[in-house]
């Protein structure tokens, strides 16, 4: 899922400056489970811009609401009144969220409370770590299902650099090595010859290197409405 | 040895290729560009390398700090008679800046090429810069092996004229993790079309030769050329900090405890009772020491089995390799 | 109490089995403590959250106890 996690709330209240009235529009999707945007933090922030701006002497009106999902337009119908009665919408939803509501609300200044920080899973209570870069073609088959493009630090193909130390990056003793994962996992596996082909240079096209990506699936398009 | 000569029988014709090619034990040392651009800096180490050494490593932005460019120092190191290694970083480079860049480093003489990963960039004095690492060292050194021996870019597209052709190296850290992939992916460089390679410091003549036996058993030293690194301890606090803090670095105790011996003398004082003298004095006798003990380190590399030279690191300590190449019985350098 | 003091507004926040049931005991006894103490009834005090506390302090008060 998405990874986000809050701005600092001096930060939303420089975004929030100009308002008198705000929006702050929570997700029920991957920012709730991850604690940055969902209803409770939406409540939360919304409760904090009041005391914090009344106590600035400037008290703004803040509200607050929650869609199920704030990457998709059919569910931001819902909410299109109270946008449109508010100074600032404050996202608490991913920068698609962001976005998605700039494309769906086209009078409507949207600005982000929160960082969307990566693709990843929780490993423990309170821990979020990143486990995809999205790069658009997938080598977990030939890694063992650990991913060097997201986890090493230099998304080598051909790894471990010789930064590996007991089994951490030479960034950070914080940062697995993931090639000492892969090796582990496929020498545990008994596939270690996977390791001795060298891997190509990646075709970086299908990732952001290409330019923005698209998909169109012409099975599920809807046909052209005639003139 | 490597790949099919070209020719006049050699891959690239530097002086490296032909010293190991004749079966000498090859000397080379370590150019650490400035943070400025002075020009003179470079001249002055490379007459302290000349005639030392058979080539000279020049770093690309070493521990990701900014200074002046391998290829721009290496055009210097070249009027000045001395042979650049051309070193270059996955870090700060896509295919298509390390392609253009090689033609230009060859165009301007420079005939040897270190391929590796560097340094993220997280370590050096721009952390908020964004990393390129396109390529890894592997695949850079397969890309500059078949611009010189097949004529085509990384995208497989033909050129003419003159390809650059280079003596194509790669590092090796025997030490770092996973200790028993390592010689294995030493063959991944071989296979991609490495003839040379510089490892790490080693300092644990041990290890190293288990290390070779492996290597040896894989029939990696009869495709490849070792330079084993090696560089002189300026203190015992400096070596204690790199066997902490450098990955793969290991320093046995008893040579840190070497050089703490010969700083006896001035032991126990704190360092307002140490006069000026005192730390000159002290400070030569460890250089003194980790020059000695380098020197007995390369006379202990030279026995082992499928080592073909040294790489001496005296980084910012250019003045160190003239004794230890001599200590070592190194000189003169051959004439090829 | 001088008239002029201030007297904060304390949102108590109890929990059932101890807390609440203390004032409760205290109320049985015909303790006396100040107006200006609301208590709020909890399952536990585990139940507690940030909103309620912020909420405590947008409504007017100033101060939270939380008792468990």
């Amino acid at each position: 899922m998405i990874i986000a996690e809050q701005k600092p709330l001096a930060e939303v209240k420089a975004l929030v400056a100009d308002a008198q009235k705000v929006l702050v529009v929570g997700c029920g999707t991957c920012v709730t489970v991850c604690f940055a945007g969902g209803a409770r933090e939406a409540a939360i922030m919304a409760a904090s811009l009041r005391m914090a701006t009344q106590l600035d002497g400037n008290g703004k009106e803040v509200a607050e609401v929650v869609v199920q999902r704030q990457c998709e337009w059919e569910y931001l119908d819902e909410i299109a009144q109270q946008v449109g009665e508010v100074d600032v919408v404050l996202s608490l939803g991913c920068g698609i969220g962001v976005q998605a509501m700039v494309e769906h609300f086209s009078n409507a200044w949207v600005v982000p409370g929160l960082n969307t920080s990566f693709l990843g899973l929780p490993t423990e209570q309170g821990v979020w770590a990143e486990r995809c870069a999205a790069c658009g073609d997938c080598i977990l088959g030939l890694t063992g299902g650990i991913c060097p493009i997201a986890r090493c630090s230099k998304s080598l193909l051909n790894g471990p650099c010789g930064g590996s130390e007991n089994g951490h990056c030479e960034i950070n003793a914080e940062v697995p090595c993931a090639w000492q994962l892969i090796y582990d996992r496929l020498s545990s596996l008994g596939k270690l010859d996977r390791l001795l082909e060298i891997q190509p240079p990646k075709n970086w096209r299908t990732a952001r290197d290409g330019g923005p990506r698209k998909i169109v699936r012409p099975d599920l398009r809807l046909p052209a409405e005639e003139e | 040895m490597p790949p099919e000569p070209n020719g006049n029988g050699y891959l690239s014709g530097s002086n490296l290729e032909k010293v190991l090619k004749h079966g000498h034990f090859a000397v080379t040392g370590e150019l650490g560009p400035p943070q400025n651009a002075d020009g003179e800096v470079i001249r002055k180490k490379a007459k302290l390398l000349k005639g030392n050494c058979d080539a000279v490593n020049l770093t690309d932005n070493q521990t990701a700090i900014v200074r002046m460019s391998s290829i721009g120092a290496g055009a210097i190191v070249v009027q000045e008679g001395l042979e650049p290694i051309i070193q270059m970083t996955c870090r700060d480079r896509n295919r298509l800046a390390m392609q253009s860049d090689l033609l230009g480093a060859y165009a301007l003489g420079m005939r040897n090429l270190l391929c590796l990963s560097g340094d993220h960039q997280t370590f050096g004095n721009h952390p908020t810069a964004k990393n390129v690492f396109d390529l890894d060292s592997i695949q850079m050194v397969q890309m500059v092996s078949l611009m010189r021996d097949t004529k085509v870019f990384q995208c497989g597209e033909a050129f003419k004229g003159q390809e650059p052709r280079f003596f194509v190296g790669a590092a090796e850290s025997p030490f770092a993790n996973p200790i028993e992939f390592r010689p294995l992916r030493l063959g991944k460089k071989v296979k991609a079309g490495a003839s040379f390679i510089q490892t790490q410091l080693i300092y644990d003549i041990e290890a190293f030769k288990t290390f070779m036996t492996k290597v040896r058993e894989l029939g990696l030293s009869e495709k490849v050329y070792i330079l084993a690194g090696v560089g002189p301890l300026k203190s015992p606090t400096m070596a204690r900090y790199m066997k902490d803090n450098v990955p793969g670095l290991w320093i046995p105790d008893q040579l840190i405890e070497r050089m703490a011996a010969v700083g006896a003398p001035w032991a126990g004082k704190s360092k307002d009772e140490l006069t000026k003298e005192d730390k000159k004095a002290r400070s030569a006798a460890w250089q003194t020491e980790g020059i000695k003990i380098c020197i007995e380190l390369i006379q202990q590399i030279r026995e082992i089995e499928g080592v073909a030279g040294v790489h001496i690191m005296a980084i910012e300590w250019e003045e160190a390799v003239k004794p230890i190449v001599e200590g070592a019985g190194l000189l003169p350098r051959p004439i090829v | 109490m001088n008239d002029n003091e201030f007297e904060p507004n304390i949102i108590a926040f109890c929990c059932h089995y101890c807390a609440y049931a203390a004032a409760d005991l205290a109320g049985s006894l015909r303790l006396e403590y100040p107006t200006a103490v609301k208590v709020v009834e909890l399952p536990c005090t585990g139940k507690l959250d940030v909103l309620y506390v912020l909420r405590a302090f947008e409504n007017g008060a100033d101060g939270v106890l939380v008792a468990g």
